[in-house]
């Protein structure tokens, strides 16, 4: 990669930036869809852009995962039950 | 008719919010049988099953077991990052599935469940701890908009290297870097990057224009990038002399060889 690769490359790439996060989260609308899909195709350095930003997205995934405590769901369960009754 | 019953008056509980009919969103198909759910309704109602309103306790028990307890895991995540603690996101947890369970022959089957399950949490939450602390919410400064981990950490020459950094950033790193930010920018970062809701459905379990979503959601994203980039930063994944411009970003794209 050159150094001119690393950054802001013209107003094409300014453009695929700023809705780059829209894009990401599903939140374009269509008709925008193709302008970005295709200069995400001819850009390495704005594709190497979306890759990284997708890559936090997932380890905020993968690190938030966390599993409720056995005892929890039986408590949960009982309570149902007293509920239920009552 | 099979459509089931909107309009019903809340149950014992005064504290229970509306139905949340507004919380009526995308899936309109049934994900198994690709049918419109409320078709899928109607044909198990043609098959002999009773209508929400007229289950027995032990058959509703089963259903809410079935349909909502499932979802267990990811409601204890999402109280984590609400509360911050353990023991407050049990009880946090433990509320609102009580409170779920009471209002849940409001729920319509074939709408969004899960957002339905978050906004009862939401709502609990607020009641629980929210109302006690009378804290003013807190804000980010203004030059997180300028942040960005990625002209931070790419070099000339580096390829890859800012994505080698995120690879070696523990669990307990990101979860302490998002437990960091103020409260409303870190629910919109969990709900859109964790649990992959849409900016309409964030604002529906967070009770916020969509335009606060999406704003949220980008600075907080800006400021948990700040706080991984100075934990990179404090283990020596990242240089420490890192040259920083006088709005944090890193003038990498002026040094021309």
């Amino acid at each position: 990669m050159t150094d001119d690769q690393m950054g802001n490359c013209g107003s094409d790439c300014e453009d695929a930036l700023e809705r780059l996060e829209a894009f990401l989260d599903g939140e374009l609308p269509q008709d925008d869809l193709g302008d970005i899909e295709q200069h995400l195709a001819d850009c390495y350095p704005c594709t190497d852009r979306a890759s990284f930003e997708e890559q936090l997205r997932a380890i905020v995934r993968r690190g938030c995962t966390d599993q409720a405590p056995p005892a929890l769901l039986e408590r949960i369960r009982t309570h149902l039950g007293d509920a239920s009754v009552s | 008719m099979a459509t089931p019953n909107r309009t019903i008056a809340a149950a014992d509980d005064r504290s229970i919010p509306p139905p949340s009919p507004m919380i009526e969103m995308s899936p309109v198909t049934d994900a198994t049988t690709g049918r419109p759910a409320d078709e899928e309704a109607a044909a198990t109602d043609e098959a002999g099953s009773p209508v929400r309103q007229e289950l027995t306790d032990a058959q509703r028990q089963a259903r809410f077991e079935a349909e909502v307890l499932p979802h267990l895991d990811r409601l204890y995540s999402a109280a984590l990052r609400y509360t911050r603690d353990p023991t407050d996101a049990e009880d946090l947890v433990q509320e609102s599935m009580t409170k779920a369970f009471r209002s849940f022959h409001q729920y319509r089957p074939g709408t969004n469940l899960k957002a339905w399950l978050y906004r009862i949490l939401h709502t609990t939450y607020i009641s629980m701890y929210r109302k006690a602390q009378r804290r003013p919410q807190e804000a980010l400064q203004d030059e997180i908009d300028d942040f960005s981990f990625y002209e931070e950490v790419a070099r000339p020459g580096t390829g890859s290297a800012e994505r080698a950094v995120l690879e070696q950033l523990t669990d307990d790193e990101v979860k302490q870097a998002l437990a960091e930010l103020p409260e409303s920018f870190r629910l919109a970062v969990y709900y859109a990057d964790v649990e992959g809701f849409a900016y309409k459905e964030i604002a529906e379990i967070m009770e916020t224009p969509v335009g606060t979503v999406m704003s949220r959601l980008h600075r907080g994203r800006k400021a948990l990038q700040k706080a991984l980039a100075e934990y990179a930063r404090s283990r020596g994944l990242v240089d420490a002399d890192t040259p920083e411009g006088p709005d944090g970003t890193t003038p990498t794209t002026e040094e021309q060889p």
